[in-house]
């Protein structure tokens, strides 16, 4: 009972995190609403396991994007799926038009880049250091670094 | 770039929380959907091919030459691999240690056993290709008691199916191998 109030409240206090991930990998409103549902349910399944002595955000990262990564090119469920609409799925709902169409050329441009790429500009923009990028990813910070650079010349070119 | 992000960032935290009971939710509807939709699957196909592949056993006197004994053998051989290759490829890519590798590492594994869930759909194309040939005749025999290759020169039509069936593989395979090359240059990506 304590462990699902605390996993809810996890939850509750990064949802962003995983609605930004699911938006940044998948390409239809459906596809969003199965990952946000499925990195839910991992975490979820490695919730027994965390143990508090890393970051909370590095481990929801981690599970994030795996879950992520594992979930491209599924065949669409038709299953049991909870419409996340109703919930009110975290959208920018600004009254500056201008800034929502920035936001939405900002993700189509990141939904351009490889499955990795996406990972590691997710997780540039989300604040995270080189060292913490490398502790996600499996990459080393230096990697992280040339990565990083290779992918913002890719957005600025995607742009231009 | 960053900036923006930021600001987008700042009014997703505003926006309204999911509720507890639809978080629990979500978890018991994605265990109810891996059940539905992985295992029963699963379970079904391979309880098909095992009652075949037993019927075809039981029957077996039945097929009394040697061409039919051949496609009885070449079937049960087939019934017994099919599903046991399914399972274990499809088993493969759903163990990727989602809650405990990091993404490199991940990407590495779920790519890999991609390509060897391609190549054993390949495999199992032709093998339920062959199957179906063989099964064709071995059924009419066991339940009807006819040698469909006298009756009908069934060799005549496999013969002249065959460069039908060599077209439909070839548009079958483009799929596949467009999967495997997209996990191919991932892997080649994470080694540059």
């Amino acid at each position: 009972m304590q462990n699902k109030a605390a996993f809810i409240a996890i939850i509750q206090e990064n949802e962003g995190l995983i609605y930004k991930v699911a938006k940044v990998y998948t390409d239809s409103k459906e596809d969003e609403e199965d990952l946000y549902q499925e990195i839910v349910y991992q975490l979820w399944r490695s919730f027994p396991s965390f143990r508090n002595d890393a970051k909370v955000s590095t481990w929801m990262y981690r599970i994030a994007l795996n879950t992520a990564i594992t979930h491209l090119n599924k065949i669409k469920k038709k299953g049991d799926h909870v419409p996340i609409s109703e919930a009110h799925l975290n959208t920018t709902d600004t009254n500056d038009i201008l800034k929502e169409e920035r936001i939405e050329i900002l993700y189509t441009q990141i939904k351009k880049l490889d499955t990795v790429e996406k990972g590691i500009i997710l997780l540039y923009l989300e604040g995270k250091t080189y060292d913490e990028i490398a502790g996600i990813t499996g990459f080393t910070a230096t990697n992280v670094g040339t990565r990083l650079g290779r992918i913002k010349q890719k957005i600025i070119s995607q742009i231009n | 770039m960053k900036t923006l992000w930021t600001e987008m960032s700042v009014e997703i935290e505003k926006q309204k929380k999911l509720t507890g009971s639809l978080i629990i939710k979500m978890t018991q509807a994605n265990y109810k959907n891996k059940i539905n939709k992985i295992l029963i699957p699963e379970a079904t196909g391979s309880i098909i091919c095992f009652a075949s592949l037993v019927f075809i056993l039981i029957n077996i006197q039945k097929l009394n030459n040697w061409y039919l004994l051949t496609c009885g053998i070449i079937s049960v051989i087939i019934l017994f691999v099919l599903p046991i290759l399914s399972i274990k490829a499809v088993r493969r890519m759903m163990s990727v240690n989602i809650l405990n590798n990091d993404l490199k590492r991940s990407l590495l594994e779920y790519s890999k056993s991609k390509k060897q869930f391609v190549s054993v759909q390949k495999l199992n194309f032709y093998l339920g290709a062959i199957l179906m040939l063989t099964t064709l005749p071995v059924t009419a025999q066991i339940i009807g008691e006819t040698d469909l290759f006298i009756k009908t020169r069934l060799w005549l039509w496999y013969a002249i199916a065959f460069p039908f069936f060599y077209g439909i593989t070839k548009w079958v395979f483009k799929s596949y191998n467009k999967t495997s090359t997209a996990a191919e240059n991932i892997l080649k990506e994470l080694d540059s």
